[in-house]
């Protein structure tokens, strides 16, 4: 698969992934973050800590996982391509 | 053969070309290869809009506004805020207990004697400024812990009040021995909490 090809397919992905992740997360972080009493509009101080904290380590963890799945990915290429290998010389 | 666990493989073969066939089999998706664009390496940054990702769209806040609401939200300023509240609160107190609490320009020569007027201001001054600077180094103290205590915890509930109320009541009442400041302690946080359930 040519580069270019995976780099404008990655990009169409990109979006939807992208839009998914921040809808997860904004339900995530407000059900962890914003107790349903809702006597004041403004955030409090603890709430908007909170929510900083929160966004922070999620998209860390979205990025910590990104990069073991693309190692993994990796290691099971070199797998399938040795197996290929193996049953193309034989 | 690896004696690894079962895992499902993430990629996918090319199907097997057909016999005597003529097309070349198709390039296989290489899923390591699109992730390394996706969340990898070769991954470019980009600015993303809320807006069309999903949420309400709103116009993007300037930096001197984000810098003006950072300021205003922080422990700092609250605590400045409570300080200066703090002082006019108890300078209005200090003059008004002092137009109560009558013991100005007592001579024990002559205790019927009505004091002037110089004196009366004078004791009304002193008072006002007395109470004025207790009550805003204690408004300062209460806000700036209680503030600390709720960005340490990430919550905002009752405990937040009661646990600085214990803290300022406890270093107001340790000056004057251990004793007192566990009394301290206790009755700040009591009276906190107390002023906390009526406002909430």
């Amino acid at each position: 698969m040519d580069p270019l090809r995976a780099q404008q397919l990655a990009a169409e992905l990109e979006v939807d992934m992208m839009a998914d992740m921040y809808n997860r997360m904004t339900q995530a972080c407000h059900r962890k973050c914003v107790p349903p009493h809702y006597k004041d509009v403004e955030l409090s101080k603890g709430e908007s800590v909170c929510l900083d904290r929160c966004v922070a380590k999620y998209l860390e963890v979205h990025e910590r996982m990104g990069k073991k799945l693309t190692e993994l990915s990796l290691q099971d290429e070199e797998l399938l391509k040795r197996m290929q290998q193996g049953t193309g010389t034989a | 053969r690896s004696g690894g666990r079962p895992r499902p493989i993430m990629a996918a073969m090319p199907p097997p070309s057909a016999p005597g066939g003529q097309e070349p089999p198709p390039t296989p998706l290489q899923y390591s290869l699109l992730l390394q664009h996706l969340v990898g390496e070769k991954r470019q940054p980009r600015a993303w809009d809320p807006a069309a990702l999903g949420g309400i769209p709103s116009p993007p806040k300037s930096e001197e506004q984000k810098m003006v609401e950072r300021a205003m939200e922080s422990c700092a300023f609250k605590a400045a805020l409570a300080c200066v509240g703090g002082f006019v609160l108890g300078g209005a107190f200090g003059v008004f207990t002092a137009g109560i609490d009558t013991n100005v320009g007592f001579d024990p020569k002559d205790p019927y004697r009505t004091p002037t007027a110089k004196e009366v201001l004078k004791d009304m001054g002193q008072r006002g400024i007395s109470y004025a600077k207790n009550f805003a180094i204690v408004g300062a103290m209460f806000s700036c812990t209680e503030c600390v205590v709720e960005s340490y915890r990430g919550k905002s509930d009752w405990k937040n009040s009661v646990i600085s109320g214990c803290i300022t009541g406890g270093a107001i009442g340790f000056r004057a021995g251990l004793k007192a400041g566990v009394i301290g302690c206790g009755g700040f946080a009591a009276f906190s909490a107390a002023i906390d359930y009526y406002l909430r």
